[in-house]
């Protein structure tokens, strides 16, 4: 489900300050820059309040972010709706005891980690990035997560990219998403 | 595929991190030898066990904890009121020895994202100090800028400009080189992010040498904005940053000893 369909009037606002780059990191990709509504106050205010709206209420105590740009979103929506915000990062990068998850990249993997403790069972977390693709970093996300006992409501993103099909890709758990780019 | 692994091969002993959850246990069992000695700390110890019902262990041996006494805190001058903010921030933090290598101690500030009271009191302080002072950008450095960078920038009404490690902005960029203990790293930011003229504050976690925030600085400099101040949470004050500042004021929470 998105925003998107529902046309709320804010939508349009937030799709047209995110900027295509074409050929970026690589030809044929055309990357999705969030970095230009983060220059428009209204803008980004508003794309924080659609989720804060959604999630204020339904008893979420943990919001996870996707290293780096889930750091820009995250944080603001776990202040405001009273939940912990849990970085999930690169690896080598949290100093303390972390548990680790791989996932498969186009060509090769990559890992994704999160400090022991900062979850505990039962806990009701939201993950959150700018944007799902394939969908392999949110499963991972989904999985460090419900390996320590929580319970993952949504998975949330600004942006969807629909034929890379990631949606299908998160083992049944909901997603929404405020933009689709065709 | 699971890993699990320790980021500190010398931990002697081990944790349980999964208490039963009406098992109230406080951080500060494990922290208190070694974050500081003063009388505070008992009234401290209450307050973390009334705020933090879902409580975080930090990922230490309690062999270690007496040993590491060197760890102090002091908290920034300041009226009651902030005084009580700043001393439960000071004790969110936690401090991981030898990360990312040995006789570093690792200034962790992801407990404080886990606590709800203490870092929405971090935001705060800070926007109370940046919001009638016309500033139009927030500048956060690549990655723990972007944490706290966006609150503020939200609660004041300023844009925000993620600073970044090479090649991962997709856009025009300007680079500025700076040194590191070995060899070289750059800092980027988007061309046309910012205009000259406006009036900017620079934000990371911590400030240690001072050379990634001055690199932070020069970029906005060169395309005419003035940076008004730098802003961090930590400051190790032995690594003499804020004097590589030059003349930019900085602005910080808490000093890690």
């Amino acid at each position: 489900m998105s925003a998107y369909r529902d046309e709320d009037p804010r939508i349009q606002g937030i799709k047209t300050k995110i900027r295509v780059v074409p050929n970026f990191p690589k030809p044929g990709i055309m990357f999705q820059d969030i970095t230009t509504l983060l220059l428009d106050p209204k803008a980004f205010k508003d794309t924080i309040d659609l989720f804060v709206e959604r999630y204020k209420g339904k008893n979420i105590s943990v919001v996870a972010g996707i290293e780096a740009r889930g750091f820009i979103f995250g944080p603001p929506i776990a202040l405001a709706i009273g939940a912990k915000f849990v970085p999930l990062r690169k690896p080598r990068k949290l100093p303390g005891e972390v548990i680790s998850e791989e996932y498969i990249l186009e060509y090769g993997r990559d890992c994704l980690e999160m400090h022991v403790g900062a979850v505990e069972p039962g806990e009701r977390a939201l993950v959150v990035d700018d944007l799902i693709a394939t969908g392999g970093t949110l499963c991972a996300a989904m999985n460090l997560l419900e390996r320590v006992g929580a319970e993952v409501v949504e998975c949330a993103c600004l942006i969807e990219l629909p034929e890379l099909q990631g949606r299908g890709r998160l083992n049944g758990k909901p997603l929404y998403v405020l933009v689709e780019y065709q | 595929m699971e890993i699990m692994h320790k980021a500190s091969s010398s931990l002697s002993c081990k944790i349980s991190f999964f208490p039963s959850p009406d098992n109230i246990v406080s951080p500060r069992t494990l922290a208190t030898p070694f974050r500081h000695s003063s009388a505070s700390s008992n009234s401290q110890l209450q307050q973390l066990q009334l705020n933090r019902s879902k409580d975080y262990r930090p990922a230490r041996s309690p062999l270690r904890c007496t040993a590491s006494d060197s760890v102090k805190r002091q908290e920034m001058a300041g009226k009651d009121g902030q005084d009580s903010r700043i001393q439960k921030i000071s004790s969110a933090i936690r401090v991981i020895p030898d990360f990312p290598k040995p006789g570093i101690m690792f200034q962790d500030i992801t407990t404080l994202l886990l606590d709800t009271k203490a870092f929405r009191d971090t935001i705060d302080l800070f926007v109370e100090r940046y919001k009638d002072k016309d500033i139009s950008v927030v500048a956060g450095i690549e990655a723990r800028g972007f944490i706290f960078g966006p609150p503020i920038a939200l609660a004041i009404g300023a844009k925000f400009v993620p600073m970044r490690k090479p090649n991962k902005l997709p856009g025009e960029v300007i680079s500025e080189e700076y040194s590191l203990e070995y060899g070289t790293d750059k800092m980027e930011m988007h061309v046309g992010a910012v205009e000259a003229g406006e009036r900017a504050l620079i934000i990371d976690d911590l400030i240690a040498t001072g050379g990634t925030l001055c690199a932070a600085i020069r970029l906005l400099e060169r395309v005419g904005v003035h940076v008004v101040e730098c802003a961090c949470v930590i400051e190790l004050p032995e690594l003499k940053g804020r004097e590589r500042l030059g003349d930019k004021p900085l602005f910080v929470l808490v000093n890690g000893a």
